[in-house]
């Protein structure tokens, strides 16, 4: 893995970005913009709204560049945070809405019951599924709930009847699996 | 403060996956400040959870790209370039009309209000000024005072993540003959090696010289680092992993190499 090399065309790339320079906006884009979309439309399931959403996202991104500070994270990870909070944050919207209640009790058991079907075969993501079904099912559906669901830990303990101990060191035992697989 | 420990307590994985309160989330990023080991282990979950969404990804609308590209505002604007034109000339015609000494007496009532419109503006100029000036005193002392809760803000997170670690031990530490009243406590992990020292009463010192504590290891006197007798608890920078006895010397500021028995003026046994 060329990590070294990676690193520097990435500061390269930012200070690139913070200059507003288009053709580094782009290299961003096509870069990051299918794996964002992806946790995108995991979450918030509606091709329509995911794609205003992407949309938002890229333009925090852009508004917020001068606010990532590399010394305390990657960037990846940063755009996923953006990517991620954003699409919980419409969701929680959406629930909210009092005219929604009873969508939102279906779209919870809808998530829910994905998670469960993880054999389930996906046009999506052909050839992508091999690394994911490594994991334990019942670590999957847990990241899935919690990162993807934006669900807190006591509300997964809640949803899947769990102890909150149990959950909390299934999440653990999720990550460090996760670890090893893509180490 | 037990780093194998905090690491397996699962905090570091619920970190990644977004569900800390703000809380401990800035304990955290805390943490990872002065724990490189915490550091690495959160790069090394985010790089897992990075590569694990990504085997979601899907391709956008292309649509999209090209929204952003017409929304956003590319490239500084570039900086316009001043054109300096002659000022217009406005040659009035005519003018004999006028007398000489009307002209002169218009003139002179024209000097006469810019002079006193001028006066007015320097007296708002100075009042300006001094409120200008008093504000930038205001701020530059509440600069001060932010920097100096922020570094006791992080004085305090660590001396409440060693209070917090269950292997830290307190030791009582009574003043002798020199310091009768003399009262201090020593908090000591020996797992971490930190030491903090609460200073309960002691002597205020001159400003050359400061209190230095000692670890006494088969007799043989380790320097623990210095502190003063004014604040609260304070770290003492030595790492310390052995002791049977802590004791408390004066020292010139910044402390000495070997203890002056002569000012030694508390000890206190750790395992007494």
């Amino acid at each position: 893995m060329k990590r070294q090399s990676s690193t520097v065309s990435e500061s390269v790339l930012l200070e690139k970005l913070r200059q507003r320079d288009q053709q580094a906006f782009q290299r961003l884009y096509d870069q990051y913009s299918a794996a964002l979309y992806g946790v995108v439309l995991r979450i918030v399931r509606d091709d329509e709204q995911a794609q205003d959403l992407l949309q938002d996202i890229f333009v925090k991104i852009w508004k917020n560049l001068d606010n990532y500070d590399a010394s305390k994270g990657r960037l990846f990870t940063w755009l996923l945070n953006i990517a991620r909070n954003t699409s919980i944050d419409a969701i929680r919207a959406r629930k909210s809405q009092p005219n929604n209640a009873i969508r939102t009790d279906e779209e919870t058991v809808h998530i829910v019951d994905r998670q469960h079907n993880t054999e389930q075969p996906n046009s999506d993501y052909i050839g992508m599924q091999d690394m994911v079904n490594q994991l334990r099912p019942d670590r999957k559906q847990l990241i899935d709930l919690v990162y993807f669901g934006g669900f807190t830990h006591e509300e997964a303990a809640q949803e899947l009847d769990l102890p909150l101990g149990t959950v909390k060191t299934r999440i653990r035992a999720a990550l460090q699996e996760l670890k090893q697989l893509f180490k | 403060m037990n780093v194998p420990e905090y690491i397996a307590s699962g905090i570091l994985e619920s970190y990644v996956t977004g569900a800390v309160s703000d809380q401990e989330r800035r304990e955290v990023d805390c943490m990872s400040t002065i724990y490189p080991e915490i550091k690495q282990e959160l790069d090394e979950l985010a790089v897992a959870l990075e590569r694990y969404t990504s085997q979601f990804s899907v391709e956008p609308p292309e649509s999209i790209k090209e929204r952003l590209l017409a929304q956003l505002d590319f490239d500084v604007p570039i900086r316009s370039e001043t054109i300096i034109r002659p000022m217009p000339i406005d040659r009035a015609e005519g003018g004999g009309s006028l007398s000489f000494r009307t002209t002169w007496v218009v003139a002179a009532s024209v000097g006469l209000l810019l002079l006193i419109f001028s006066v007015f503006l320097l007296s708002q100029l100075r009042n300006s000024q001094q409120t200008i000036s008093s504000l930038r005193n205001t701020n530059s002392s509440l600069q001060t005072e932010a920097g100096h809760l922020r570094d006791q803000q992080g004085q305090t997170e660590q001396i409440l993540a060693l209070l917090r670690q269950p292997e830290t031990r307190t030791i009582g530490l009574a003043g002798n003959e020199k310091a009768p009243n003399g009262k201090l406590t020593v908090f000591w992990n020996a797992t971490t090696r930190q030491v903090a020292v609460d200073v309960r009463s002691l002597p205020a010192l001159p400003a050359n010289q400061q209190y230095q504590l000692w670890s006494l290891v088969d007799g043989k006197p380790v320097d623990a680092g210095v502190f003063d007798s004014g604040q609260d608890v304070q770290l003492t920078n030595r790492p310390i992993g052995r002791a049977d006895v802590f004791a408390v010397t004066i020292e010139k500021r910044g402390g000495s190499p070997t203890p002056t028995l002569s000012t030694l003026l508390a000890t206190g046994q750790v395992n007494s």
